[in-house]
């Protein structure tokens, strides 16, 4: 309970933070703004998926049901989160570029993705029995986890690319201004905890439909 | 059971040829791969027309045929087992891994049984330049090795599935749109004269960490 209200506290003063302290960068103007937003989403989708990959690792060693759990809220999170980071990126694309899709190689990334996860839940929802379904969904999340590292950091730096690098991984430095950083900062930790936080209770979920269908 | 390197070689063989040999009996799975693959080139073909000149146009077409009568047949090999009921029998004799692997290889001497009815049909029928031959089946061989690591482990996965035909598609298609991404540009480059080396190099990455990762997996993909 606490949680929430620290989560939601936090995430809104940066909010206005971003608003009405943080400067605009020159070229962006008033869609700097997204920046708050998109790339933790980004960044949480990543996160997401990767815990689901460990916890998928995890169930397969351990098979212990809780693994999967974890490992099948993790990627429905992470959809969610892609979801967020593709419309806020696509409704930035069309300020920027002057349309909403057109297929630059970060948006044709971050769409597989949401199709390889659509398709992991698909597959979830295709297998009968508890045991097999954790099992082979395990499986294939390893393996799509596989593509994901591929997809969101090798692909856009192969192929041209209009999309901007805020992040210059090749250079190890940010360019930002401190203002901006700080709000930037603090969105990507307001973001990690609020997806911490839903993941918690999706796992909670889970575990009492499984006990409410026992008892 | 850890057994030792040459007996599992050696199960992983009999299982390949257990695959051959049943696929050569019936020859509906290579029937049909190969029926579809000259169904959807024949509908390409007629209704593109001509495309001598645009080499982009080519080279997305020719990894659509391929990727679509790969995955219109390729989950056959372990869904003839359940459908038929011996996998249990096969588990019997071969480890999971030997199991898979042995499928791993039948399904690439597959792919490349309907490559070579494949390849020459679509440069006749599409009028293609004459592609750069090195570079070219470069490409080609490399997408071949992803295409069938990820059909062989999500063909196993989806044997054991409700509407195993339906979702082996939908499943397969989003692991290979990398392959596909890369294999496309990569086949344009070649046709164009540009370098291509970025895409090789990225395909090599995709087919060893697929590779890799199904090597672990494997194991995992039957109850005890």
């Amino acid at each position: 309970m606490l949680w929430r209200w620290l989560i939601f506290i936090w995430i809104a003063a940066f909010m206005i933070a971003a608003f009405a302290w943080a400067p605009l960068v020159p070229v962006l103007e008033a869609t700097t703004r997204v920046l708050y937003f998109h790339i933790p989403a980004a960044w949480v989708t990543v996160l997401a998926l990767g815990w689901s990959m460990i916890h998928s690792a995890l169930y397969l060693w351990k098979r212990d049901m809780r693994h999967d759990d974890q490992a099948a809220a993790a990627a429905e999170l992470g959809l969610l989160f892609c979801v967020v980071a593709t419309v806020s990126g696509s409704l930035w694309a069309k300020a920027m570029w002057g349309s909403y899709w057109n297929w630059d190689p970060r948006e044709t990334s971050i769409f597989f993705v949401l199709l390889l996860y659509a398709a992991y839940l698909a597959l979830r929802g295709s297998i009968e029995g508890e045991e097999k379904r954790a099992r082979l969904s395990a499986v294939y999340s390893v393996i799509a986890f596989v593509a994901v590292p591929f997809l969101m950091f090798v692909v856009p730096r192969i192929y041209f690319s209009l999309h901007p690098e805020v992040i210059d991984l090749s250079r190890g430095k940010v360019d930002m201004d401190p203002r901006i950083r700080i709000c930037f900062s603090g969105m990507l930790v307001g973001f990690t905890f609020l997806y911490f936080w839903l993941q918690s209770l999706k796992v909670r979920v889970t575990r009492l439909e499984r006990r409410a269908l026992v008892s | 059971m850890p057994r030792s390197w040459s007996s599992s070689m050696a199960a992983v063989w009999a299982v390949l040829r257990k695959e051959c040999r049943s696929e050569w009996r019936t020859r509906y799975g290579l029937n049909a791969a190969l029926l579809f693959a000259v169904a959807s080139l024949a509908a390409v073909s007629f209704s593109a027309g001509r495309l001598g000149e645009r080499t982009d146009v080519l080279a997305a077409l020719f990894w659509i045929v391929l990727l679509f009568a790969t995955l219109a047949s390729m989950s056959h090999a372990f869904v003839r087992e359940t459908e038929n009921r011996t996998m249990l029998l096969l588990r019997l004799v071969a480890s999971p891994t030997e199991i898979a692997l042995g499928k791993l290889l039948f399904n690439l001497v597959f792919l490349l049984v309907v490559e070579v009815a494949i390849v020459p049909l679509f440069m006749v029928l599409m009028s293609a330049p004459p592609p750069r031959w090195g570079s070219f089946l470069t490409v080609l061989g490399l997408g071949t090795v992803s295409l069938a690591a990820s059909s062989t482990l999500v063909g196993a996965v989806i044997a054991q599935t409700r509407g195993r035909g339906a979702l082996f598609a939908g499943v397969s298609l989003p692991l290979l749109l990398p392959v596909l991404a890369a294999a496309v540009s990569g086949t344009k480059a070649q046709w164009i004269g540009v370098g291509l080396d970025g895409e090789i190099r990225l395909l090599i990455a995709y087919a060893v960490a697929l590779l890799g990762m199904s090597l672990l997996l494997y194991e995992h993909l039957w109850e005890d």
